[in-house]
């Protein structure tokens, strides 16, 4: 591992691609139209993610998500202030640090830039279903900004293989009275076709982000996880305009023109690994560092929780459906059942868990799938602990020390002496 | 601490492999979202899943550590086999952690009755509507499990049957509302833990027996601070009892083994489903439910109508669902008049000596 090249200046830094650089103006243009709402007369709708974004699109609102910006935040090396300020206002500090995290900004009128951070928000808008944290979080918010708060209710299916009609219905209904809420708050009429045209985007994107997913098993993988976790950002927050569907487009003929000429991410694809779930916003590097022994991360649940296919013809029922039949509703062997497929379709050796200690909801049954993966496929695992916005209780010396010892197991395993 | 009911639930799993061995069918459940009338109906005993101040140790390889004890210790008790009488188990979805035990659950303990049952986080009448479909397909599998038929006769009876004990319960809380309250609240509590596991007929004969039997009033109030406990779960006995050496009284509580579980009434009638699924949705809510405003009037009209001098709210950690309420609460009922001491809680490894100090200051600073 000695070959030192011109460029790029880290020989194991792993290839990022092209239309990236797109990503930094599409957010850009985000945060302009967020800044300039008010005086645009767009109202400002703060979203849970895996909520019907769709819904505020079709009112030309903005969507805001509290989430994504606290991984700004988070990046930008001001989360821990930020979750110290909502600590000393009496939060607990075990609490999700997305929330601890915003409200810090919220409580400090401060910004991820050094700015006074964003407008209050017109209208709050969270779902129950992905985790009992948005609806609790948005209630919390809901007291401190005194605007309107809807909740759209949706009762745990936990068997993600079926989707009884009684759900499906429950939520349709569930949305059609948000978007006449939405109308009644914001005063602007509600238009079913509207609707249709956004859903139909929506539908879109989420087909060519099913493209991209689909091209990472290719041998070797085309794009980083880290490449994945940001371009999500389109998919977030833009997943129902012309813009991100242009975006996946340029962003799925980059790919393809990688797999077609067996260009991988990372210079040497020695070992095939699944991140599980949450990226690490504070150090996105570690992910770099899987990639100096040849680890290649080259599927993940994560970054497909934001797609899904829905047809605008009938845009609630599908909507309703699309959002519960998320993989991240279903029980430990859900989850397990569709991590056995990937394993196979991507021909992955190892998977590495992320216990983020914040977020019960998502950590609480990694323990069960990783022994489930053991005792069905002998999948070697390693799993270590930190907070995906909180750098405090970060412990690098640790987890690189485990990230070592993973890979030797691998090492063994798949090149054996 | 001598009463008939903490005996009984100190022997709870001895009672119940005792039912066991007659022959009775035992279903453990989490939450007060579970309609145990329908258990009770189709011929089995249902028993709340209870965690236990014993060390967690099994748990540890299931369950990351940084999820709340409560979970973390049923799962415990679970695997070390002290619930092996139970022929099934039903979780309903109210938090992060009952919806992430159902796969847990089901892979380790292997039960031959299982049911992860979703419940909506409204009470609206579509939420009712629904939920009332989610009851008759739990009633279908336990009918189908138990081989017994469940009809709205049945039903009506076995709401009838938790009705009556609901109501003596509820009896026993307003005793306190005298000056002189006859028990203590480390006895009301281990009534109310008894009835979580004690077939309801048998507690309702043996709290009508307590009632009947009262000591005539004492005279004098004894002095003791009237305060009122709130929030999580917990076991621990010594808890109650630290609060009474400290010079305090719980005269009333907002837990939800107290007045969240016991102060509900559900209609007999021609629709038992929709009644139950009225019934157990608009209860006193728990914070997993919306809004959250009605609980905080609970509260309120209990602190007040109950004339409390102080709150001890009570939280697990890392309980996402109550600890997003808990700054509201304090606030809310502070600006009421009501002081709080906030206490992080779990049952393994208490710390006696230190919740006596803070209950001793809180209870010099009412006084
Ligand atoms: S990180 Fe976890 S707890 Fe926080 S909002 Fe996301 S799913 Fe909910
Ligand atoms: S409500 Fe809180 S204490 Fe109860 S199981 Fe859920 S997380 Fe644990």
């Amino acid at each position: 591992m000695e070959n030192k090249q011109e460029k790029p200046t880290d020989p194991f830094k792993p290839a990022r691609l092209a239309t990236s650089a797109a990503l930094g103006i599409l957010n850009e243009n985000y945060y302009n139209a967020l800044a300039s709402a008010k005086a645009d007369g767009k109202p400002v709708i703060w979203i849970t993610s895996m909520a019907p974004i769709e819904l505020i699109y079709a009112f030309d609102g903005i969507p805001f998500f509290p989430e994504n910006y606290a991984a700004l935040c988070s990046s930008r090396k001001v989360a821990a202030e930020f979750c110290e300020t909502a600590e000393g206002s009496g939060m607990s500090q075990g609490l999700c640090s997305y929330a601890l995290c915003m409200f810090g900004s919220i409580f400090e009128k401060r910004g991820a830039f050094g700015d006074e951070g964003v407008d209050e928000p017109d209208i709050l808008l969270a779902t129950e279903g992905a985790c009992a944290t948005h609806p609790k979080w948005w209630e919390a918010m809901q007291r401190h900004f005194n605007c309107p708060l809807i909740i759209i209710d949706a009762a745990y299916t936990v068997d993600g293989e079926t989707l009884p009609e009684h759900h499906k219905s429950y939520l349709a209904a569930e949305l059609e009275k948000a978007a006449y809420k939405i109308e009644e708050y914001t005063g602007k009429k509600f238009d079913i076709d509207r609707l249709r045209e956004v859903v139909s985007l929506s539908d879109q994107a989420s087909e060519l982000w099913d493209d991209i997913d689909d091209m990472r098993a290719a041998v070797p993988t085309p794009i980083t996880q880290i490449d994945v976790f940001t371009c999500l950002f389109a998919l977030v927050t833009l997943r129902g305009t012309k813009e991100a569907v242009e975006f996946y487009q340029q962003l799925r003929d980059e790919v393809k023109e990688r797999v077609d000429n067996s260009v991988g991410s990372i210079p040497n694809e020695r070992f095939r690994l699944i991140w599980d779930l949450f990226p690490i916003y504070h150090n996105m590097r570690l992910l770099n560092y899987f990639a100096e022994f040849g680890g290649a991360f080259v599927t993940d649940l994560y970054g497909n929780a934001f797609s899904g296919r829905v047809d605008s013809s009938d845009p609630f029922n599908s909507l309703a459906e699309r959002y519960l039949s998320f993989f991240m509703r279903s029980a430990s062997w859900g989850k397990s059942e569709l991590y056995k497929k990937r394993i196979e379709k991507y021909h992955v050796d190892g998977i590495v868990f992320h216990s983020n200690r914040c977020c019960r909801c998502f950590s609480a049954e990694q323990p069960e799938i990783s022994q489930i993966l053991r005792d069905e496929l002998r999948l070697p695992s390693m799993t270590f602990e930190a907070d995906m916005v909180d750098p405090r209780v970060f412990d690098d010396a640790q987890v690189k020390a485990r990230i070592e010892t993973f890979i030797e197991m691998l090492e063994s395993r798949k090149y054996p002496k | 601490m001598e009463s008939e009911f903490y005996d009984a639930y100190s022997k709870r799993h001895e009672l119940a492999e005792g039912w066991k061995q007659a022959g009775k069918g035992i279903i453990g459940y989490f939450c007060n979202y579970t309609p145990e009338e329908l258990i009770h109906a189709a011929g089995i005993i249902p028993v709340r899943l209870r965690g236990s101040s014993e060390n967690i140790a099994l748990a540890d390889a299931h369950l990351p550590t940084f999820c709340c004890s409560f979970i973390r210790s049923c799962l415990d008790q679970a695997l070390r086999g002290r619930y092996s009488y139970l022929d099934g188990v039903v979780i309903p979805k109210t938090c992060d952690m009952t919806r992430c035990l159902p796969g847990i659950w089901k892979r380790n303990m292997k039960p031959s009755y299982f049911r992860a049952l979703p419940v909506p986080g409204k009470s609206t009448d579509e939420a009712v509507d629904f939920f009332a479909h989610e009851m008759a397909l739990f009633k279908e599998s336990l009918e189908e499990y138990s081989g017994h038929k469940i009809d709205d006769e049945s039903l009506n009876k076995a709401i009838k049957v938790y009705n009556e004990n609901r109501a003596l319960v509820q009896e026993v809380h307003k005793l306190a509302l005298s000056d002189t309250p006859p028990l203590s609240g480390s006895e009301v509590f281990a009534i109310m833990l008894s009835g979580l596991i004690l077939p309801k007929d048998e507690h309702s004969a043996m709290l009508r027996k307590l009632l009947d039997d009262l000591p005539p009033a004492k005279e004098t109030a004894d002095g003791a601070v009237r305060l009122m406990i709130a929030g999580n779960t917990f076991e621990n006995m010594e808890l109650m009892q630290a609060i009474e050496e400290c010079g305090g009284n719980v005269v009333i509580d907002d837990l939800d083994i107290g007045t969240r579980y016991y102060w509900n009434h559900i209609e007999e009638g021609s629709e038992p489903l929709k009644a139950l699924a009225a019934g157990y949705l608009r209860r006193v809510p728990c914070p997993c439910k919306h809004p959250a405003q009605p609980r905080l009037e609970h509260m309120l009209k209990l602190a007040k109508d109950y004339r409390v001098k102080g709150v001890i709210l009570i939280n697990q950690q890392y309980c996402d669902t109550h600890l997003y309420d808990r700054p509201w609460l304090e606030s809310s009922l502070q600006q009421a008049g009501f002081p709080v001491l906030l206490v992080d809680h779990s049952d393994i490894g208490w710390v006696g000596g230190k919740f006596k100090t803070m209950v001793r200051a809180f209870i010099e600073m009412l006084e």
